[in-house]
Protein backbone atom coordinates (compact mmCIF):
# COMPACT_ATOMS: atom_id res chain seq x y z
CA UNK A 1 0.00 0.00 0.00
CA UNK A 2 1.25 3.63 -0.47
CA UNK A 3 2.21 4.65 3.16
CA UNK A 4 4.22 8.09 2.00
CA UNK A 5 2.30 11.78 1.63
CA UNK A 6 3.79 12.60 -1.36
CA UNK A 7 3.03 9.30 -3.52
CA UNK A 8 -0.76 9.90 -2.73
CA UNK A 9 -0.42 13.19 -3.63
CA UNK A 10 1.17 12.44 -6.89
CA UNK A 11 -1.55 10.00 -7.68
CA UNK A 12 -4.27 12.36 -7.16
CA UNK A 13 -2.52 14.60 -9.10
CA UNK A 14 -2.04 12.25 -11.88
CA UNK A 15 -5.83 10.89 -12.31
CA UNK A 16 -6.34 14.51 -12.13
CA UNK A 17 -4.76 15.00 -15.15
CA UNK A 18 -6.09 11.97 -16.52
CA UNK A 19 -9.80 12.85 -16.18
CA UNK A 20 -8.88 16.58 -17.66
CA UNK A 21 -7.54 14.76 -20.48
CA UNK A 22 -11.27 12.98 -21.05
CA UNK A 23 -12.51 16.72 -22.49
CA UNK A 24 -10.46 16.95 -25.27
CA UNK A 25 -10.48 13.33 -26.50
CA UNK A 26 -14.69 13.89 -26.65
CA UNK A 27 -14.02 17.01 -28.74
CA UNK A 28 -12.63 14.70 -31.79
CA UNK A 29 -15.69 12.84 -30.73
CA UNK A 30 -18.09 15.40 -31.27
CA UNK A 31 -16.35 17.16 -34.38
CA UNK A 32 -14.83 14.47 -35.56
CA UNK A 33 -15.07 14.68 -39.39
CA UNK A 34 -15.30 11.36 -40.45
CA UNK A 35 -16.97 7.94 -38.88
CA UNK A 36 -13.24 6.49 -38.51
CA UNK A 37 -12.01 9.07 -36.32
CA UNK A 38 -14.97 9.14 -34.25
CA UNK A 39 -14.19 5.75 -33.80
CA UNK A 40 -10.42 6.05 -33.17
CA UNK A 41 -11.46 8.90 -30.47
CA UNK A 42 -13.87 6.50 -28.98
CA UNK A 43 -11.16 3.66 -28.44
CA UNK A 44 -8.36 6.46 -27.16
CA UNK A 45 -11.06 7.43 -24.76
CA UNK A 46 -11.46 3.75 -23.55
CA UNK A 47 -7.56 3.15 -23.13
CA UNK A 48 -7.78 6.61 -20.96
CA UNK A 49 -10.44 5.31 -18.88
CA UNK A 50 -8.47 1.89 -17.95
CA UNK A 51 -5.71 4.00 -17.25
CA UNK A 52 -7.69 5.64 -14.59
CA UNK A 53 -9.01 2.50 -13.32
CA UNK A 54 -6.10 1.21 -12.43
CA UNK A 55 -5.20 4.76 -10.77
CA UNK A 56 -8.41 4.10 -9.26
CA UNK A 57 -7.63 0.64 -7.81
CA UNK A 58 -4.35 2.73 -6.50
CA UNK A 59 -6.16 5.32 -4.28
CA UNK A 60 -8.70 2.88 -2.88
CA UNK A 61 -5.96 -0.06 -2.45
CA UNK A 62 -8.13 -2.98 -3.71
CA UNK A 63 -6.12 -4.90 -6.50
CA UNK A 64 -9.78 -6.55 -7.55
CA UNK A 65 -10.45 -3.11 -9.34
CA UNK A 66 -7.97 -3.58 -11.66
CA UNK A 67 -9.98 -6.82 -13.47
CA UNK A 68 -12.36 -4.77 -14.23
CA UNK A 69 -10.19 -2.46 -16.30
CA UNK A 70 -9.15 -5.73 -18.07
CA UNK A 71 -13.35 -6.45 -19.16
CA UNK A 72 -13.35 -2.52 -20.24
CA UNK A 73 -10.49 -3.35 -22.38
CA UNK A 74 -11.43 -6.73 -24.01
CA UNK A 75 -15.16 -5.26 -24.72
CA UNK A 76 -13.34 -2.20 -25.92
CA UNK A 77 -11.80 -4.21 -28.25
CA UNK A 78 -14.83 -6.30 -29.46
CA UNK A 79 -16.66 -3.24 -29.88
CA UNK A 80 -13.56 -1.26 -32.19
CA UNK A 81 -13.36 -4.35 -34.45
CA UNK A 82 -17.12 -4.74 -34.94
CA UNK A 83 -17.68 -0.92 -36.27
CA UNK A 84 -14.56 -0.98 -37.86
CA UNK A 85 -15.86 -3.84 -40.27
CA UNK A 86 -18.92 -1.98 -40.70
CA UNK A 87 -17.12 1.46 -41.71
CA UNK A 88 -14.61 -0.83 -44.15
CA UNK A 89 -17.45 -3.59 -44.99
CA UNK A 90 -21.22 -2.15 -44.65
CA UNK A 91 -22.35 -5.22 -42.80
CA UNK A 92 -21.20 -6.88 -39.19
CA UNK A 93 -19.80 -10.13 -39.83
CA UNK B 1 10.88 4.88 -0.89
CA UNK B 2 13.40 3.87 -3.93
CA UNK B 3 10.58 1.73 -5.06
CA UNK B 4 8.28 4.56 -4.37
CA UNK B 5 10.06 7.23 -6.39
CA UNK B 6 10.94 5.23 -9.15
CA UNK B 7 7.04 4.27 -9.29
CA UNK B 8 5.65 8.05 -9.46
CA UNK B 9 8.48 8.56 -12.07
CA UNK B 10 6.75 5.57 -14.58
CA UNK B 11 3.61 7.23 -13.58
CA UNK B 12 4.57 10.59 -14.90
CA UNK B 13 6.23 9.23 -17.78
CA UNK B 14 2.80 7.67 -18.77
CA UNK B 15 0.43 10.72 -18.03
CA UNK B 16 2.97 13.00 -20.23
CA UNK B 17 2.39 9.81 -23.11
CA UNK B 18 -1.10 9.96 -22.93
CA UNK B 19 -1.39 14.07 -22.50
CA UNK B 20 1.05 13.84 -26.03
CA UNK B 21 -1.25 11.51 -27.66
CA UNK B 22 -4.77 13.39 -26.74
CA UNK B 23 -2.89 16.65 -27.94
CA UNK B 24 -1.90 14.76 -30.98
CA UNK B 25 -5.46 13.34 -31.61
CA UNK B 26 -6.94 16.86 -31.72
CA UNK B 27 -4.11 18.49 -33.84
CA UNK B 28 -3.72 16.07 -36.68
CA UNK B 29 -4.32 17.07 -39.85
CA UNK B 30 -5.08 13.30 -41.08
CA UNK B 31 -7.23 10.44 -40.13
CA UNK B 32 -4.21 8.12 -40.01
CA UNK B 33 -2.18 10.59 -38.69
CA UNK B 34 -4.71 10.84 -35.64
CA UNK B 35 -4.32 7.19 -35.53
CA UNK B 36 -0.77 7.41 -34.88
CA UNK B 37 -1.42 9.36 -31.95
CA UNK B 38 -4.19 7.46 -30.12
CA UNK B 39 -1.15 4.62 -30.61
CA UNK B 40 1.05 6.07 -28.35
CA UNK B 41 -1.37 6.51 -25.59
CA UNK B 42 -2.09 2.64 -25.57
CA UNK B 43 1.22 1.63 -25.36
CA UNK B 44 3.28 3.89 -24.40
CA UNK B 45 0.86 5.77 -21.78
CA UNK B 46 -1.19 2.90 -20.60
CA UNK B 47 2.27 1.00 -20.11
CA UNK B 48 3.88 3.82 -17.88
CA UNK B 49 0.77 4.17 -15.74
CA UNK B 50 0.34 0.03 -15.23
CA UNK B 51 4.80 -0.27 -14.67
CA UNK B 52 4.28 2.83 -12.28
CA UNK B 53 1.28 1.08 -10.16
CA UNK B 54 3.10 -2.29 -9.84
CA UNK B 55 5.92 -0.26 -8.83
CA UNK B 56 3.86 1.15 -5.92
CA UNK B 57 1.28 -1.33 -4.70
CA UNK B 58 3.04 -5.19 -5.79
CA UNK B 59 -0.21 -6.48 -4.93
CA UNK B 60 -1.54 -5.78 -8.07
CA UNK B 61 0.98 -6.57 -10.24
CA UNK B 62 -0.07 -9.94 -11.38
CA UNK B 63 -3.38 -8.94 -12.67
CA UNK B 64 -0.92 -5.34 -14.13
CA UNK B 65 0.87 -7.47 -15.83
CA UNK B 66 -2.36 -9.90 -17.74
CA UNK B 67 -3.63 -6.03 -18.69
CA UNK B 68 -0.60 -5.25 -20.11
CA UNK B 69 -0.36 -8.20 -22.24
CA UNK B 70 -3.84 -7.76 -23.32
CA UNK B 71 -3.24 -4.37 -24.41
CA UNK B 72 -0.25 -5.58 -26.21
CA UNK B 73 -2.48 -7.88 -28.02
CA UNK B 74 -5.52 -6.23 -29.17
CA UNK B 75 -4.34 -2.31 -29.38
CA UNK B 76 -2.58 -2.91 -32.78
CA UNK B 77 -5.12 -5.11 -33.79
CA UNK B 78 -7.88 -2.49 -33.72
CA UNK B 79 -5.33 0.15 -34.94
CA UNK B 80 -5.40 -1.92 -37.71
CA UNK B 81 -8.68 -2.43 -38.39
CA UNK B 82 -9.30 1.37 -38.26
CA UNK B 83 -6.41 2.22 -40.41
CA UNK B 84 -8.10 -0.59 -42.78
CA UNK B 85 -11.36 0.73 -42.77
CA UNK B 86 -10.36 4.33 -43.60
CA UNK B 87 -8.19 3.05 -46.85
CA UNK B 88 -10.68 1.05 -47.96
CA UNK B 89 -13.34 4.10 -47.63
CA UNK B 90 -10.58 6.44 -49.53
CA UNK B 91 -10.21 2.92 -52.37
CA UNK B 92 -14.24 2.94 -52.72
CA UNK B 93 -14.59 6.93 -53.24
CA UNK B 94 -11.28 7.11 -55.12
CA UNK B 95 -13.37 4.25 -57.90
CA UNK B 96 -16.41 5.72 -57.72
CA UNK B 97 -14.66 9.54 -59.08
CA UNK B 98 -12.94 7.55 -61.92
CA UNK B 99 -16.48 5.74 -62.70
CA UNK B 100 -18.26 9.07 -62.80
CA UNK B 101 -15.18 10.67 -64.80
CA UNK B 102 -15.58 8.07 -67.18
CA UNK B 103 -19.68 8.29 -67.18
CA UNK B 104 -19.50 12.10 -67.88
CA UNK B 105 -16.85 11.77 -70.87
CA UNK B 106 -19.01 9.13 -72.60
CA UNK B 107 -22.10 11.22 -72.34
CA UNK B 108 -20.47 14.67 -72.73
CA UNK B 109 -20.85 16.65 -69.87
CA UNK B 110 -17.66 18.08 -68.78
CA UNK B 111 -18.73 19.34 -65.67
CA UNK B 112 -20.55 16.39 -63.81
CA UNK B 113 -16.48 15.99 -62.57
CA UNK B 114 -16.48 18.59 -60.74
CA UNK B 115 -19.65 17.63 -58.94
CA UNK B 116 -18.44 13.87 -58.25
CA UNK B 117 -15.14 15.84 -56.95
CA UNK B 118 -17.69 17.72 -54.41
CA UNK B 119 -19.55 14.61 -53.92
CA UNK B 120 -16.53 12.48 -52.53
CA UNK B 121 -15.41 15.19 -50.39
CA UNK B 122 -18.79 15.88 -48.47
CA UNK B 123 -20.91 13.48 -48.85
CA UNK B 124 -18.83 9.90 -48.73
CA UNK B 125 -21.78 8.33 -46.66
CA UNK B 126 -24.10 8.30 -49.42
CA UNK B 127 -21.43 7.50 -52.01
CA UNK B 128 -20.74 4.14 -49.91
CA UNK B 129 -24.69 3.33 -50.06
CA UNK B 130 -24.55 3.78 -53.89
CA UNK B 131 -20.97 1.28 -54.19
CA UNK B 132 -23.02 -1.04 -52.05
CA UNK B 133 -26.39 -0.76 -54.37
CA UNK B 134 -23.94 -1.06 -57.66
CA UNK B 135 -21.99 -4.51 -55.71
CA UNK B 136 -25.19 -5.83 -54.79
CA UNK B 137 -26.36 -5.25 -58.70
CA UNK B 138 -22.99 -6.56 -59.90
CA UNK B 139 -22.52 -10.11 -58.19
CA UNK B 140 -25.22 -11.65 -56.61
CA UNK B 141 -22.97 -14.04 -55.58
CA UNK B 142 -21.70 -12.36 -52.97
CA UNK B 143 -24.16 -13.48 -49.89
CA UNK B 144 -23.81 -12.83 -46.85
Amino acid sequence: MIESEFAQSAVSLILLAMVILLIPASYRVVVGPSLPDRLSAVDLITTLLVGIIVLLALIEETPVVVEMAIALAAFAFVGTITIARYISEGRYF
Amino acid sequence: MLLEMLGVAALVFGVFFCAVGVIGVIRMPDTLSRLHASGKVAILGLFGLLIGAALLVPATALRLLVLGLFVLLTSPVATHAIAAAVHRRREIAQQLDEEHAAGAAEADMPYSVDVTAVLARSQLDEIMEALERTQQRRDPTDTE
